[in-house]
């Protein structure tokens, strides 16, 4: 510290912690992805690509440290528009693989785009948020948040991700609530697109526990209302009346409630209701497989639930030390699927062990917490929330990603930040923690 | 500056994260730590696959060392599962192994299909010739999954010899596999489905080896984690004399009509030496599978007539009843005429020589087998008292031979009678008195008589094992004679009962069973059968001068006619065969080598390891 006082240099700013967790993580994720891809037939190739991509990030990290971060919140306007044009341009040209139409081709490097767009809505939010401080509480501010964001959101689900899509929800959230947004507004929007995501949950489940259930009993109701008809609208109207109920009850007992939320909840419930019909409805059968088999994993073996039990069953079977590098039968041989990519952690777990997978564990803990420090310390309200929403961000997308290899979560097709293979993802994510970077070392406004 | 609120938020977020990683850590924790043991336990499974081998059966050897039952190397097809792998996938290994093996590729489908749902190897076919092993060697390489092994399989070097005692191999029906499941068989193992390969089933299976590979999962083999070395089966020696059993076998076969049974005893302690029923079987023919319908290639004859076929004796009964009769104290001088039938009231008893044998003594009688002599002769001795000696000489009742089907016959006297809630009468008495009648008795226990008549009275409890050296070293099993009965009479009524058996064989109808050298005596006897001509009996038994009888035997050809014609010689080749002798050559020239030399030693087992 005395060196950058006498010399008010960067690099005594740096939090150096953070980029140990950095590099931490990249040297794990290659090491794991050495072993991990090294059965795969393009094993070369992927090397290659990853060792670009990697120097490729390290050096947009260490750039972003060299401008002042403030000049993404000046330039908002354009970012907002490259990350549309971005996600519209893969739509028109993007190239399909396994039924996504996800990737750009670039100068000979496939790209893509939909993780870039994502730190790209945290900047252009950020700004948003900040220049409307003072009404952050309002629910207007609440709707143009979402309204911001609902374009780009649309135009991947047209892809369509339902996994990429699905992260950008806690990112906004957590950026809303960090921003100071109004608890009761939230719990309505949020409780809205809960219910509505939950619908599709429960019928499945009704459906793969119960399939031959008598239609007047509670799953076989859950069934029949599940699609437009009669019982969903009596459901609906079952609601209006306990909510009425309920209100008449409160005055009754004189207690002080809001009279809105009596007439909101109903609404907002049966709109979520609709809403997760509609969305039950228009779900393909890969992404219901995916909830079969969360919600029963021993149904279909063979099947979806195949990949989240052999994930188990290899991060199981690691013990406390591991099988060794190299030497994990389930990932050598092939029973892990995706191990390179998305269930990379499920390697590292077989592989290295609790300690292994413990330490990348902790090393992201780590890594959230200084984050969350940087965000704490940042010298403006425009760093503060593009260190939330990067906070919020990863952290969803890695207890998604390890939630998911450990069987606690559904099967979502998103890659482990920094350790899964994959170019774009590589250089994005380090690029975007070198933004955190920027924000920590600019914390005290001298430069 | 950032309200205090929001910072208050930014606490609420980082705890949250936080506990969330903590919820992960814990879990993993759960996983690799506490659930460690099981996760490990499902890898091994998902990675290794056993490919079984069965293991050589114990084998089965003569009373002089001559293999009679021993295995052989056979090339088995094997198919290991890989996960996820669909119908898609296998359409065309089915098509192929149906080209090269010739079956049908739905049925394979199927098989390969139950293997996929099970994650457990599949046998596809067993005991290949070598040329289809190896053209199927290189479809290894292009279809994962693929294995061949080499196994024991059961090898019978006489093929069509004792084929009903022997019994043979065969596929579980699914009544057997649910009784041997228990017992830690597998679906596809084959057990002996009969005769003596049954009885010692527990004793000569051994246990199979195995090999432990590692697959990926596309079932593909990585390379071998553990060879479990088989434990070969313990040996059984058997009492049998190959060349008595071979004589008795091709006997039976060449005589008239091809089908009937014999069986040869030693006197001396109940060693079964030959038990030979026809028609046989190849049980080499059994394991080898027909390409085409993918079953055993031939069809059995199950029914073993030496010891379920049940005949009245008719002659060969005589002895018994001119025991009784000089036991209980009867004179053989004694003559009674025979014009040719003996009237009994209104009733006619024909003697077989319609023209009659005048007067007849004991000898004469049974030398010529004069019935009218011996309805004489057990009208004066009684029913009752014949039916005595037929229950001490063990007719009625099974030997206890401890074979799958055994029957008992039928006694047939006045008790036997009165159990069944009817009288006796005189008619009866001599129908007894010829073996006719409702007496009926198996070849197994006319050689049992056979041999009591040789050692004076000693019934023995037939029985084939001598030893049983045991594999893992137990002490060994060792048979000893067990008398299950003594007969009851005078050393004068056995002197004249032997006697005049000699004199049959000598001179008498029995002249075809003649060994010069040999004390050689015998009966011969024509059942009568209502349903077709009649059945053919010689019981005989034979030793060397001075010495006791080292053979007894009872032959029993179906239809044969009459028992010295078509029985005689079948009886007369086993015991050469027992004795060592070449046809019409004399017990008192020195003694040749064994017929039958023993079989070049069939090439051992290979090693497991042969998979690379």
């Amino acid at each position: 510290m005395s060196q950058a006082r006498a010399q008010p240099g960067l690099s005594g700013r740096v939090d150096w912690t953070f980029v140990a967790a950095v590099l931490g993580l990249v040297t794990l994720g290659t090491i794991a992805m050495l072993s991990a891809a090294s059965t795969t037939m393009f094993y070369q190739s992927i090397l290659r690509k990853h060792f670009i991509a990697l120097a490729l990030g390290l050096s947009l990290f260490t750039l972003t440290l060299a401008f002042n971060y403030q000049i993404f919140q000046d330039q908002s306007k354009p970012l907002y528009a490259v990350a549309v044009a971005l996600m519209a341009s893969v739509l028109v040209l993007g190239r399909s693989a396994r039924g996504h139409r996800a990737w750009l081709r670039l100068a000979g490097f496939s790209f893509q785009p939909a993780e870039l767009a994502r730190v790209l809505v945290v900047l252009v939010l950020a700004d948003f948020l900040d220049r409307r401080a003072r009404r952050v509480g309002e629910f207007p501010t609440l709707l143009a948040a979402l309204a911001i964001a609902a374009p780009i959101l649309a135009l991947i689900l047209k892809q369509p991700d339902f996994s990429t899509a699905l992260t950008f929800l806690p990112t906004i959230t957590g950026m809303l609530f960090c921003a100071g947004a109004d608890m009761f507004q939230m719990l309505f929007v949020f409780g809205y697109g809960a219910l509505a995501l939950s619908v599709p949950l429960v019928v499945t489940f009704c459906q793969v526990r119960f399939p031959y259930s008598p239609p007047m009993s509670l799953p076989g109701l859950v069934l029949s209302a599940s699609r437009f008809g009669w019982p969903l609208l009596a459901a609906m109207v079952l609601l209006a009346a306990l909510s009425a109920a309920a209100w008449l009850a409160a005055a009754w007992l004189r207690l002080s409630a809001r009279p809105l939320a009596f007439i909101a909840a109903p609404v907002i419930v049966s709109l979520a209701m609709l809403t997760g019909v509609a969305v039950n409805r228009s779900m393909k059968s890969y992404q219901r497989n995916r909830f079969v088999a969360f919600v029963a994993p021993r149904s279909d073996v063979q099947g979806a639930a195949y990949n989240v039990i052999q994930s188990r069953v290899a991060i199981g079977s690691g013990g406390l030390w591991g099988q060794g590098l190299f030497s994990g039968t389930q990932s050598q041989l092939g029973f892990l699927p995706e191990r390179h990519t998305d269930f990379i952690f499920a390697d590292i777990g077989e592989e290295m062990g609790f300690w292994g997978a413990g330490l990348v564990l902790g090393l992201y803990t780590l890594l959230f917490w200084r984050i969350v420090a940087a965000a704490r310390q940042a010298r403006d309200r425009y760093g503060y929330l593009v260190c939330c929403g990067l906070a919020s961000m990863f952290a969803f997308v890695v207890v998604l990603n390890v939630g998911m290899c450990v069987g606690l979560m559904p099967v979502a097709g998103i890659p482990l930040p920094l350790i899964s293979y994959g170019g774009s993802s590589l250089v994005v994510n380090l690029f975007s923690l070198g933004i955190v970077a920027n924000v920590y070392a600019r914390r005290y406004a001298l430069l | 500056m950032k309200p205090d609120s929001t910072r208050g938020r930014l606490s609420i977020l980082w705890g949250v994260i936080s506990a969330a990683c903590v919820v992960l850590g814990l879990r993993l924790a759960q996983l690799q730590i506490l659930d460690a043991a099981y996760y490990r336990d499902a890898a091994e499974r998902n990675r290794s696959q056993i490919i079984y081998q069965t293991a050589p059966r114990g084998r089965f050897y003569d009373r002089h060392g001559e293999v009679l039952a021993e295995n052989r190397g056979a090339f088995t097809l094997i198919f290991l599962p890989g996960k996820n792998r669909v119908r898609r996938d296998l359409e065309p290994l089915a098509r192929e192994l149906g080209r090269q093996l010739g079956q049908d590729p739905g049925d394979l489908l199927v098989t390969l299909e139950q293997a996929e749902r099970d994650q457990s190897a599949a046998r596809l076919a067993e005991n290949l010739p070598p040329a289809t092993a190896f053209r199927l060697w290189e479809l290894k390489t292009i279809y994962p999954g693929i294995v061949l092994i080499e196994e024991a399989r059961r090898y019978y070097p006489y093929g069509r010899f004792a084929s009903h005692l022997l019994g043979y191999m065969g596929k579980m029906s699914p009544r057997e596999w649910r009784n041997f499941k228990a017992r830690g068989y597998r679906a596809d193992q084959r057990i002996g489905k009969m005769g003596l390969e049954a009885l010692f089933e527990d004793d000569l299976r051994g246990r199979d080896g195995g090999r432990r590979m590692e697959v990926d999962a596309q079932g593909r083999i990585k390379r071998e984690l553990e060879n479990i070395p088989w434990e070969a089966g313990s040996n059984v020696y058997l009492t049998l004399d190959a060349a008595v059993q071979r004589a008795a076998d091709e006997g039976l076969r060449e005589s008239v009509t091809g089908r009937g049974a014999a069986v040869a005893i030693d006197p001396r302690n109940g060693d079964i030496l030959a038990m030979s029923s026809q028609p046989d079987f190849d049980p080499n023919a059994l394991l080898s599978v027909d390409a085409k319908t993918g079953r055993p290639s031939a069809g059995i004859p199950e029914f073993n007539n030496a010891i379920a076929g049940t005949y009245p004796p008719g002659s060969t009964f005589k002895p018994i009843v001119g025991l009784a009769a000089f036991a209980k104290g009867a004179s053989p001088d004694e003559e009674y005429f025979c014009p040719g039938y003996y009237q009994l009231g209104n009733r006619r008893f024909k003697c077989w020589v319609h023209k009659g044998h005048g007067r007849v003594g004991w000898f004469k009688g049974l030398e010529e087998s004069c019935d009218v002599y011996f309805y004489n002769l057990g009208l004066k001795t009684g029913g009752a008292e014949i039916e005595r000696y037929e229950r001490m000489f063990g007719l009625g009742e099974r030997t206890n031979i401890s074979l799958r089907g055994e029957k008992s016959g039928h006694r047939f006297g006045p008790r036997q009678r009165g159990k069944e809630g009817k009288g006796w009468y005189d008619g009866d008495t001599l129908n007894l008195s010829i073996g006719q009648g409702e007496l009926t008795v198996t070849p197994l226990q006319m050689a049992v008589v056979t041999a009591a008549l040789a050692n004076r009275g000693q019934v023995w409890r037939p029985h084939f094992t001598r030893r049983i050296v045991y594999a893992d070293g137990r002490p060994d099993f060792v048979q000893h004679p067990e008398l299950s009965a003594r007969i009851d009479a005078t050393p004068r009524a056995w002197d004249l009962v032997q006697r005049a058996m000699e004199i049959v064989v000598s001179s008498g109808t029995g002249k075809s069973a003649r060994v010069p050298g040999l004390v050689v005596a015998g009966k011969t006897g024509t059942a009568q059968n209502a349903g077709g001509k009649d059945h053919a009996w010689f019981i005989v038994y034979a030793g060397r001068p001075g010495e006791p009888a080292k053979i007894a035997v009872a032959v029993l050809v179906a239809n044969g006619g009459h028992g010295g014609v078509s029985a005689a010689p079948v009886a007369r080749r086993m015991i050469l065969a027992r004795f060592g002798l070449a046809d019409a050559q004399d017990a008192r020239a020195p003694r040749p080598a064994a017929p039958g030399a023993r079989p070049a030693p069939p090439p051992e087992i290979l090693p497991a390891g042969a998979i690379r």
